[in-house]
């Protein structure tokens, strides 16, 4: 999240915002596919939507014509870690292990 | 990304005869002797904006979500996309100016290698940013126009937006950037095409990106006001004539069509009629070498919070995240079957694209379209305005004169 410094930067910056209703922040559903009996479930991305009903809808329009089966957990319900404790995103570069910064106050 | 100012205007002379997707906005000769073998990527580095379009594929929100990738995590995966071999960045949003590190993003894609440009309502750009902007490497901006200052203030819900547009378009020309306008057609704005050209293009604009409305975010919430096959064939007629009168004019502008890869069909068609049977065929050829629409292809989309998409409009489905996975794993990892088709559409690809003599300049343009009317991924884009003949499927004509 940005650095308090760069909130008041943007702040004065969005003072023209308009008073339209804004649209909700949809739900993440891990999504995952087996796509004949006898094989592993493979993950095979995520849908968003709001309800479990509608992220099962969704995954059956673009998965259904291959799968034999779909599993939807919640994203923000799943946890994802590496075995040895590297945090993913660290273990997609090992050269860098400098963690993270805040996005502002970078000009 | 189809330019219909090289192909019917330019071809003989100039030998880059097409550009195509954002990689256009790097002004590299975009003809090949293979396909683009490395996704361009749109990279909505927020989801912030400081205004609230109807079309808005992103569903921007004015405040900050939850969950951007930081500074770092940004840099990290710039360094990724160019190691994969990434050719270009496009950075989106949101309204990708509404991030405080914005240059220190684009300075650093450009120093990895890649060749970053920008996508922007162009309301923030101001001199002192686009100057900033330009010397940290940026190579292209596009700015979002919507129609003549009613219309456009109206659709981006502000009052003002247009003059601010334009002054962020001054900026940005005043820095020595290349700048163009990204217009996205519908059936409120189509009739304010030529003025809004004329208006731009008076002021040193001469690059003008025509839209088609995708259905994703708020762009799904509004197909009713897209245009239909006959207002879109007659749009999309619009542009080539306007196009063939400035260059006739000896006003050389470029003018492109994004969305609808049926394009591609109607300009050999158009060649065809207005230019005679050996052009259209040197407008096919150019056009095959491409490959129609990129979608899972040749352009990627990763979000705000590392989401990989298929498409910039298609937010609804992520194959993965970087935060998880190098951003080519996840574009190489084909044991999704979705990706794996969309590679290999024509083996799946229903209804009238299943036959169409242009498959292979169009490859059933949007799926998402598709997905969004008619619940199959592989089924007919419902904007399509081509023609049975055209399709060389003969019957009677049920959508459009032939002779339009």
């Amino acid at each position: 999240m940005p650095e308090a410094s760069s909130e008041r930067t943007a702040k004065r910056e969005f003072e023209t915002c308009v008073d339209d209703p804004r649209g909700d922040r949809t739900r993440e559903w891990e999504l995952f596919v087996r796509d004949a009996p006898g094989e592993p479930l493979r993950h095979a991305g995520s849908v968003s939507a709001p309800t479990a009903e509608i992220a099962r809808e969704q995954a059956t329009r673009l998965f259904g014509w291959t799968a034999e089966a779909l599993w939807l957990c919640p994203a923000d319900e799943t946890r994802r870690f590496a075995a040895d404790g590297v945090a993913l995103s660290d273990r997609a570069n090992p050269t860098d292990q400098s963690g993270v910064e805040g996005n502002g106050g970078a000009e | 990304m189809i330019s219909i100012s090289k192909l019917l205007c330019d071809l003989d002379a100039a030998g880059d005869g097409l550009r195509y997707d954002a990689a256009d906005e790097s002004r590299k000769a975009q003809i090949r002797e293979q396909k683009q073998r490395r996704p361009v990527v749109v990279w909505n580095c927020t989801k912030q904006c400081n205004l609230y379009c109807q079309h808005c594929y992103a569903a921007a929100e004015t405040e900050p979500a939850p969950g951007e990738l930081t500074t770092t995590e940004g840099k990290r995966f710039l360094d990724d996309l160019a190691d994969y071999g990434a050719p270009v960045v496009l950075f989106s949003g949101g309204e990708p100016l509404a991030r405080n590190d914005l240059v220190e993003l684009v300075g650093h894609a450009s120093d990895a290698g890649l060749r970053p440009v920008l996508s922007t309502n162009g309301t923030l750009l101001t001199e002192e940013r686009a100057a900033a902007l330009r010397e940290a490497g940026l190579q292209y901006v596009g700015v979002s126009v919507d129609g003549l200052p009613e219309r456009n203030d109206a659709f981006r819900g502000e009052k003002g937006a247009f003059d601010r547009a334009l002054a962020g378009i001054e900026a940005s020309q005043s820095a020595g950037l290349k700048t163009g306008l990204r217009y996205t057609i519908t059936e409120a704005n189509a009739d304010d095409l030529e003025s809004v050209v004329d208006l731009l293009a008076d002021r040193g604009v001469d690059r003008f990106c025509f839209y088609h409305l995708d259905y994703g975010g708020r762009g799904a919430e509004i197909q009713d006001a897209d245009l239909t096959p006959e207002e879109r064939r007659a749009a999309v007629r619009r542009v080539c004539d306007m196009t063939r009168e400035y260059h006739d004019r000896g006003h050389e502008i470029e003018t492109l069509l994004v969305g609808n890869y049926a394009d591609a069909a109607y300009l050999v068609e158009y060649a065809r009629r207005e230019l005679g049977p050996e052009q259209a065929e040197r407008v096919l050829a150019y056009l095959e070498t491409n490959g129609g629409d990129p979608t899972g292809e040749r352009v990627a989309d990763v979000d705000y919070q590392g989401n990989v998409h298929l498409t910039q409009f298609w937010q609804g489905y992520a194959l993965g995240n970087v935060r998880d996975r190098p951003f080519g794993s996840i574009w190489e990892d084909e044991s999704n079957a979705l990706l794996s088709a969309l590679r290999e559409r024509e083996d799946h690809l229903r209804g009238r694209c299943a036959d169409c003599q242009y498959q292979s300049v169009c490859r059933g343009a949007s799926r998402l379209r598709a997905l969004a009317t008619g619940d199959d991924p592989f089924g007919p884009d419902p904007q399509c305005y081509l023609t049975p003949d055209e399709r060389g499927v003969g019957g009677p004509d049920r959508s459009a004169d032939p002779a339009d």
